[in-house]
């Protein structure tokens, strides 16, 4: 670049970060405070505006609060990005956090904590000690939470000043939001260490209980959620604590109320006294029923939580199964947990009107909520002995409206309650074949086939009605196919006359020969094998009688159970899974003030992310810095390191200089293959070394190759002994060009894809580069007159140019030597006196017959070659071009 | 009318607030002098991890006096002050012979700074209260401000304890800073 073209870097555009940096640098106040917010307001939108750090923590030293504020959400900002610089807010903290007003010392403490820069962590220290010791509760408070952030970042700081220490003595502070942050602070550094740090004896729960009732509403889910992990120590205590927490049952914050539920849940497992419990439930149920007067999103909440409640103690909300009856505007996420909530208190007392709801919403529009519904009649049938038949009755009414899809969720729900009381209602079986010919969902025809086949000897076209199936057995679903093979069985063992025993044939014949379902085949050949061998035997087994069903969907284990009931209140009883299933506890969330509010967060988060797995590599190490890397070596997990490490030092490639590793050992049972495609006496060969590094002797080797450019296939078989383990052997593979070729217009790849195969081991696949050096034919030379004709014939369009850039070419007559040897014949040579470089012409010939013009310029001895290539199909340029760097660069 | 001669008056002492630096070596006193300059009391002070600004008003002239942190670790970020800075206040613990040497290298070090080119240079010869004190002269002859070329320097002794020399570097300061600005 000449001298005068230096202009372009000047600008005289300043721009706006220029702009802003002299605002800030400005005399007056409110020119330096607008800066600061124009400031924020690009940071905010996105924009990186770090490079004005000192200008702005120059702000920093003001009297205006509001500036002062900008600049510390500056620094929180950008602090990680400037840690060095960050350095210079350090005296501003010290001092602000002396300042005589409270706000402006918690205001920095607050900050301090935020800024997650170990070079200034420690300075952060001697004022958050003082912080810690203020004499307003303000900057205690603050300061308390400070330390649980500090934790996060150097907890063997925190522990070496003795912060935990004071944390602790906090808890006995005079001022109950100060209690409240310490318990939080507490607690957060409790979750993240496994070392007990917050031991709550009686002592401090105590204090805990005073604080209570005077801090506020998020202070008091702090300190209910920590109460709540306390073990009382008998009745009493619990009894005591019970007693202290209930008043904040009747609080307006919902997160209080769940709070102490949990709490009440947690201590009513230890109270004896069933007068004492039954008062405590009566207590809890009111709050609870309030919550769902809340909105939707909130209802949600309160009723994933009331799920687990309920099915621990079902009582507390015996009588008020009229707030959980569904309103025609309630989101369909809420009517789907009040139905299920509603079969959990459905009893005998209230079944009457559980029911009328139940047949009702079974009218509703919504398919999904509709189908709930029905299922909810079913299950109801199946809890309560008493009520099965009304249910029944429910379903049959609303098979009679032939609605689809609620006729078929009514048979699916009829065959549990049959699962559950045998021989009692299969007077209803006729109405159901009535609609034999409407379903259409696999699992309501597989429920009737299995009415069918269970009742098949009181039915007496049962034989017709399983033929009227059988005739599309082969199109049918397996999970119908597995219904229609058992029932076939049942039928002809209930009635071994002559139909069913052809139907049986039939469908054993198309269960064991027609399908490729191997659950189907295996159980066709069971109950073929055994009603061959003896039929009564198959009597026994397959109409045994069967075991009692109850309704056990959406009950949780026992100890499932009692985990989320302790975590009552958080996003864990809301998924109903425990916490570590989806917050991966090794790294500690920054406590945030509005940590509760996640509570709320929709239903649709409910698949966490799972905790990252340990050990694993991560996808983007995988991929080998190798140039040969194509994207079927890397999908198949292999080891393409053509151009890779030596050769590990086998005995025959001691000798030989090593050639690139194809296939790794590691990558295949032990079987190393090395090898390169040479040229040798007009003959490509596949110069191969297999090395045997597993257990086992290998023999049988079998080579073959995908399709590729030149359609190079192998010349003769693969010809190997028995490789014994620890030793290898090479052979030179004879490669015939144009045999292999892939369809014409497959674009040209400089890969060869190769699969071996041997006796012992399954195929191994590898890739392998296709030197294109080594199919240049021997009688690619032509004459310089006619090289200057084909030069000039051929338009400038077909020339294709590359500057290797850092290849060097030493001396020219050995290049020359090496050129020819490889078949690129010398033309002729130029001398450019001006730049002192050397140009030589060169002939190169591809098969079948393709001539390809070559002009490479150069200086000797330094790096930079110029490749001009001139042919009538320059798709192969590229392909040239590495071949010759890799010519060059051999000598 | 008014208006007008306040226009006048301001410029002519300067509205403007002069931009100072006070640098040095950690504990040469830079922090207590800012106070003492300030509020007239003596504070007391930890190790600057960063800077004060404070304004100081001063013979019709403003300072924005901005006194950096001298360890070690912060010198290199001085730098980050210099744009449009008039006078340097380089502050030198008399007491303090073994450092002598490096705090002359910070000292030329600045002087080269380009964008401190224009700007006064007032060297105090700090903790002149402590035995052992060199005085302005050695401390002078330390510092090879003889060397100084093209541009406008004074030292004196101070004692920021006592409360003296200060003013008086302050007044040459003031006086210099306005004959400039004529």
């Amino acid at each position: 670049m000449s001298g005068h073209d230096s202009k372009y870097f000047t600008t005289t555009k300043k721009g706006e970060i220029h702009e802003l940096k002299e605002e800030l640098n400005s005399q007056f106040k409110d020119k330096k405070k607008d800066a600061v917010k124009k400031v924020i307001a690009a940071m905010t939108v996105g924009k990186d505006v770090s490079m004005l750090f000192t200008d702005v923590v120059n702000c920093m030293q003001t009297e205006n609060l509001e500036l002062k504020k900008l600049v510390y959400l500056y620094l929180i900002n950008y602090a990680k990005s400037q840690p060095d610089l960050a350095i210079l807010a350090v005296n501003t903290f010290v001092k602000d956090s002396q300042d005589p007003n409270p706000l402006i010392r918690a205001l920095a403490v607050r900050t301090m904590g935020c800024i997650r820069v170990d070079k200034i962590t420690e300075y952060l220290c001697d004022p958050l000690q003082k912080c810690l010791k203020d004499d307003d509760p303000y900057v205690r408070k603050t300061a308390a939470i400070c330390v649980a952030k500090l934790f996060d970042i150097n907890p063997e700081l925190v522990e070496d000043r003795g912060f935990l220490e004071t944390l602790k003595d906090l808890i006995s502070d005079s001022n109950p939001m100060v209690v409240a942050n310490a318990v939080a602070a507490l607690s957060e550094i409790q979750e993240s260490t496994t070392k007990l740090i917050f031991d709550l004896n009686s002592n401090v729960l105590f204090k805990l209980l005073a604080a209570l009732n005077e801090c506020t509403e998020w202070g008091q889910v702090f300190i209910l959620d920590s109460l709540s992990r306390y073990k009382a120590k008998d009745a009493r205590d619990a009894e005591s604590i019970v007693e202290r927490v209930t008043p904040r049952l009747q609080h307006a914050n919902c997160a209080v109320v769940l709070s102490s539920v949990k709490v009440i849940m947690q201590q009513l497992e230890l109270i004896t006294s069933t007068d004492v419990v039954r008062n405590l439930m009566k207590k809890m149920a009111p709050p609870l029923v309030t919550l769902l007067s809340a909105e939707p999103e909130i209802q949600y909440v309160a009723l994933r939580n009331i799920n687990l409640i309920v099915q621990k103690r079902p009582t507390i909300l015996a009588h008020e199964i009229k707030v959980f009856f569904c309103k025609y505007n309630d989101p369909i996420y809420v009517k789907l947990e009040k139905l299920e909530i509603m079969i959990k208190l459905a009893s005998d007392r209230n079944i009457d009107q559980v029911l009328l709801e139940f047949k009702e919403y079974a009218t509703e529009v919504d398919v999904d909520f509709v189908r709930k519904a029905v299922r909810a009649i079913g299950r109801c049938a199946i809890k309560l002995e008493r009520a099965a038949e009304r249910c029944i009755n429910v379903l049959l009414d609303l098979i009679k409206i032939k609605v689809n899809y609620v006729v078929q969720e009514a048979i699916i729900v009829i065959k549990d309650i049959f699962r559950r009381y045998p021989n009692t209602y299969e007077s209803i079986i006729a109405t159901l074949c009535e609609s034999l010919d409407t379903l259409d969902e696999p699992e309501a025809k597989a429920s009737m086939i299995w009415i069918i086949g269970e009742y098949a000897d009181r039915i007496d076209n049962a034989d017709e009605l399983l033929e009227s199936f059988l005739e599309t057995f082969p199109e049918e679903p397996a999970q119908v196919q597995l219904q229609l093979l058992t029932a076939a069985v049942k039928l002809f063992l209930k009635k071994p006359t002559e139909g069913p025993q052809q139907m049986i044939q039939v469908v054993l014949n198309n269960a064991t020969q027609e399908t490729d379902n191997p659950d189907l085949r295996d159980r066709a050949y069971v109950y073929w094998r055994l009603l061959s061998t003896d039929p009564e035997a198959a009597k026994d087994v397959v109409l045994a009688e069967k075991p009692v069903i109850s309704d056990d969907s959406n009950q949780l284990d026992p100890s499932l159970l009692d985990e989320l009931l302790g975590n009552i209140s958080t996003l864990s009883s809301v998924y109903h899974k425990p916490p570590e299933v989806f917050v991966s506890r090794t790294k500690v969330v920054p406590l945030r003030d509005e940590e509760e509010l996640e509570v709320e967060s929709g239903p649709e988060e409910s698949s966490g992310p799972a905790p990252p797995v340990q050990g694993l590599p991560t996808p983007t190490g995988l991929p080998k810095p190798a140039p040969v890397n194509d994207l079927l070596g890397d999908l198949m997990g292999l080891d393409v390191n053509s151009d890779g490490g030596p050769a590990p030092a086998s005995p025959a490639a001691r000798t030989a200089p090593p050639k690139p590793i194809l296939l790794q050992a590691s990558a295949a049972q032990g079987l190393q293959i090395s090898g390169q495609m040479v040229r040798k006496n007009g003959q490509i060969f596949y110069d191969l070394t297999f090395d045997n590094q597993g257990t086992v002797p290998l023999d049988g080797f079998m080579i073959q190759f995908n399709k590729n450019t030149f359609g190079l296939a192998a010349g003769s078989p693969l010809q190997l002994p028995t490789i014994a383990p620890g030793s290898s052997a090479a052979t030179e593979l004879p490669m015939i060009p144009l045999q292999n070729l892939p369809p014409p217009g497959t674009p040209l790849a400089a890969t060869l894809q190769v699969a071996v195969k041997n006796n012992q081991q399954p195929v191994w696949y590898f890739a392998d580069k296709l030197p294109l050096q080594a199919v240049f034919l021997e009688d690619g030379r032509i004459e310089r007159g006619q090289f200057l004709e084909t030069w000039k014939s051929l338009p400038d369009s077909n020339e294709v140019l590359k500057e290797l850039k850092d290849t060097v070419i030493p001396n020219v007559d050995i290049l020359l030597e090496k050129l020819n040897a490889s078949n690129a014949f010398f033309i002729a040579r130029r001398l450019l006196k001006e730049t002192n470089q050397d140009v030589l012409y060169l002939s190169v010939k591809l098969p079948p017959n393709l001539p390809l013009l070559v002009e490479l310029t150069f200086a000797v001895g330094d790096p930079g070659v110029k490749v001009a290539v001139k042919t009538s199909s320059t798709e192969y340029a590229p392909l040239f071009f590495d071949a010759i760097d890799e010519l060059i660069k051999s000598i | 009318m008014g208006i007008l001669f306040t226009k006048l008056f301001a410029n002519l002492f300067g509205d403007r607030e002069a931009r100072i630096l006070v640098l040095g070596l950690d504990n040469a006193g830079k922090t207590t002098i800012l106070y003492r300059l300030q509020v007239g009391e003596v504070v007391s002070t930890i190790p600057t991890i960063g800077f004060n600004v404070e304004t100081v008003a001063y013979k019709n002239i403003k300072f924005q006096v901005w006194d950096l942190g001298g360890q070690t670790s912060i010198r290199p970020y001085w730098r980050c002050y210099f744009p449009n800075t008039q006078a340097v206040i380089y502050v030198v613990d008399s007491s303090d012979t073994d450092r002598m040497s490096i705090a002359k290298e910070e000292f030329h070090a600045i002087l080269q700074e380009e964008e401190l080119k224009d700007a006064v240079i007032l060297v105090y010869a700090n903790k002149q209260d402590l035995p052992g004190a060199l005085d302005d002269a050695a401390v002078s002859e330390g510092l090879s401000l003889h060397m100084i070329k093209n541009r406008q320097w004074a030292i004196f002794k101070t004692s920021a304890i006592k409360g003296e020399g200060l003013f008086e570097g302050l007044d040459w300061l003031s006086d210099t800073l306005k004959q400039r600005g004529r």
